[in-house]
């Protein structure tokens, strides 16, 4: 009950920060503008290169796959890993040892209410603008589509959060994370559909994409996908397995990491 | 009376280790087996605290203080040693510990930079699994001991050092503690705000029976706020005593000033057991060991050599104390 308490105090606090400050909203805005527009612009072309067709795919799909993976990457739940590490090497991660929450939980709560202002503004802004401009692919229509990909999103996020979590406490090891940060960002990015929309992977890399905690982590890039409907229920089991297995990670290093603690004047 | 000890601290110690290159050794050696250096930052000691006493708790830099209260608070964990915090151990009962206790590092903001002040407050009080309406009374409690009126709807960033300093200790009491553990509270404040962070510790210690445990390098810290100091040096503690005593720790040590009569035409040499600590053609000062020579004496050899208009005999200030203190602790004399 406290935990839920704080949790819901930390989303508030932060939504209220980020209404007084709009710097970051604006700064989302563009950044998803820049980096999907141009790739949406890209594929359009590309697709039309190739009489609408790739792959068995249409732009449509394409676009909505697109337009999710960028909508999902607004919640920057990947900035936990610097966050942490931030706390670690300015020695800030002493103030909250100090208090009566888990430092993991807090961050991780900290993390979510900070982009779910610009996640809500943007994505309800950009839908409707993407509805307008191409339309909205058939699935979207279907009845399971909504909760199942709800469920994807949440499993997504809390994936998403494990594994940048394991890259964060690495920290109280090796303190500066930031290579490590760059592989894992990268191959969320790549086996996420950023560069290359996921409908159009060959099947090697599709197979690593669907196994791979990193590809794992966006399946709701999938749900548009026809085939969505007939293997839902089997990708959101490989979410869950992965959310098992990295959380027992992210839970041991931890309780490690607690004991590692070095601040700086102590 | 065990029942009033606030904290108790047997054998503390605390060992850092990290790993060093041999300069003797190949670049895989080095990387898959380097060597390692360990550094006692506490070592073995052991003290207890009574319920709404103030304790100083003192010493140079590096000298194991910060390392001490973190491990006080359950942030760093002990090598060996226990420590007991009101009953708990800080290792294993950290968050239990933490709704007992108030903290406060001088050298980082808990507080919400961007939001009005009782942004935060009202943000501890939920961290603190506070009701709506005691975080209400709280807050208007603290606003009025702590005087934050007059800035508390202002953004945390844009206030003075002295207002934040402020704003910091108001948010770790937001709680009621009973003990609050304070890391250099007044470090970089001026003289005024100093001042005013003292006398509302002060108030809290007497009107909430507070326990106020602070590390400070600031003599006027202990000296108005402590009646006791405990000095750490190298890990260890070397002194545990009374801050009024504190004073009294050199009193083989007088100092004596000499006002010229028209002015100080030389300096002679001074007999065994005097030296000279301030000398100008207006006034000098020296230092008497009186192990050595007894201030009757060594004014009427000092009378003897100079002629002067005035004479001043006092003790070492608490500065000069502590210095003494860390000095003769460090040459091991």
């Amino acid at each position: 009950m406290k935990e839920t308490r704080l949790a819901i105090n930390i989303v508030k606090i932060l939504i209220k920060d980020r209404m007084l400050y709009p710097g970051k909203l604006i700064v989302d805005t563009f950044s998803v503008v820049a980096r999907c527009g141009i790739l949406l612009i890209l594929y359009w072309y590309v697709f039309k290169l190739n009489n609408g067709v790739i792959n068995n795919t249409t732009f449509l799909f394409t676009a909505w796959s697109m337009f999710f993976y960028f909508s999902f990457s607004v919640l920057h739940l990947s900035g936990i890993a610097r966050t942490i590490m931030q706390d670690v090497q300015s020695g800030n991660v002493e103030v909250l040892f100090s208090k009566p929450v888990s430092y993991l939980l807090y961050r991780i709560w900290w993390q979510i209410g900070s982009g779910i202002f610009s996640f809500i503004i943007i994505s309800i802004v950009a839908s409707i603008l993407l509805t307008l401009a191409i339309g909205f692919p058939p699935t979207i229509t279907i009845g399971m589509f909504l909760p199942s990909f709800t469920l994807t999103f949440l499993l997504g996020a809390v994936l998403t959060l494990c594994v940048y979590s394991i890259v964060g406490l690495l920290s109280f090891w090796i303190e500066d994370v930031n290579p490590i940060f760059w592989i894992v960002d990268k191959a969320v990015m790549i086996l996420g559909g950023s560069y290359l929309p996921i409908a159009l992977f060959p099947p090697l890399m599709y197979k690593i994409a669907l196994y791979s905690p990193f590809g794992a982590s966006l399946f709701i890039t999938h749900t548009v996908s026809p085939s969505w409907q007939n293997n839902w229920y089997e990708l959101i089991g490989i979410q869950l397995l992965w959310i098992f297995g990295l959380g027992i990670i992210v839970y041991w290093m931890y309780e490690q990491a607690r004991k590692k603690v070095s601040v700086n004047g102590g | 009376m065990k029942n009033n000890i606030a904290i108790t601290v047997t054998g503390l110690t605390k060992k850092f280790s990290y790993s060093v290159k041999n300069p003797h050794s190949g670049w895989i050696k080095n990387l898959f087996a380097p060597g390692t250096k360990e550094i006692v930052a506490v070592n073995n000691i052991s003290f207890s605290v009574k319920h709404g006493e103030r304790i100083a708790f003192i010493g140079p830099n590096g000298a194991g203080k910060s390392t001490t209260i973190k491990m006080l608070t359950g942030i760093l964990f002990p090598t060996s040693g226990t420590v007991s915090i009101l009953g708990f151990d800080p290792t294993k009962d950290r968050k239990k510990l933490a709704y007992q206790i108030g903290t406060v590092f001088g050298q980082r903001s808990q507080l919400l930079p961007n939001l009005p002040l009782t942004d935060s407050l009202e943000f501890f009080g939920v961290m603190y699994d506070m009701s709506k309406q005691d975080i209400n009374d709280r807050i208007a409690e603290l606003v009025r001991v702590f005087e934050l009126d007059p800035f508390l709807l202002q953004p945390v960033r844009k206030l003075s050092l002295g207002q934040r300093m402020r704003a910091e200790v108001a948010a770790s009491l937001i709680h009621r503690p009973k003990i609050i553990l304070l890391d250099e509270p007044t470090i970089g404040l001026d003289v005024v705000a100093k001042k005013s962070l003292r006398d509302l510790l002060l108030k809290i210690n007497k009107e909430e029976n507070t326990t106020i445990f602070l590390t400070s390098h600031d003599v006027g810290d202990i000296e108005t706020l402590c009646d006791r100091t405990i000095v750490i040096n190298h890990g260890t503690l070397i002194k545990d005593l009374p801050t009024e005593n504190l004073a009294k720790t050199f009193v083989f040590e007088k100092y004596i000033d000499l006002i010229a009569e028209v002015r100080f035409t030389g300096f002679p040499e001074l007999p065994l057991g005097i030296r000279y600590t301030h000398q100008d053609e207006n006034k000098i000062t020296v230092v008497v060991d009186i192990n050595k020579i007894n201030v009757q004496e060594s004014l009427r050899k000092l009378l003897d050599l100079f002629h002067v208009e005035d004479i001043d005999v006092y003790n070492a200030d608490l500065e000069t104390v502590i210095r003494h203190i860390y000095e003769r602790d460090t040459t091991g004399n």
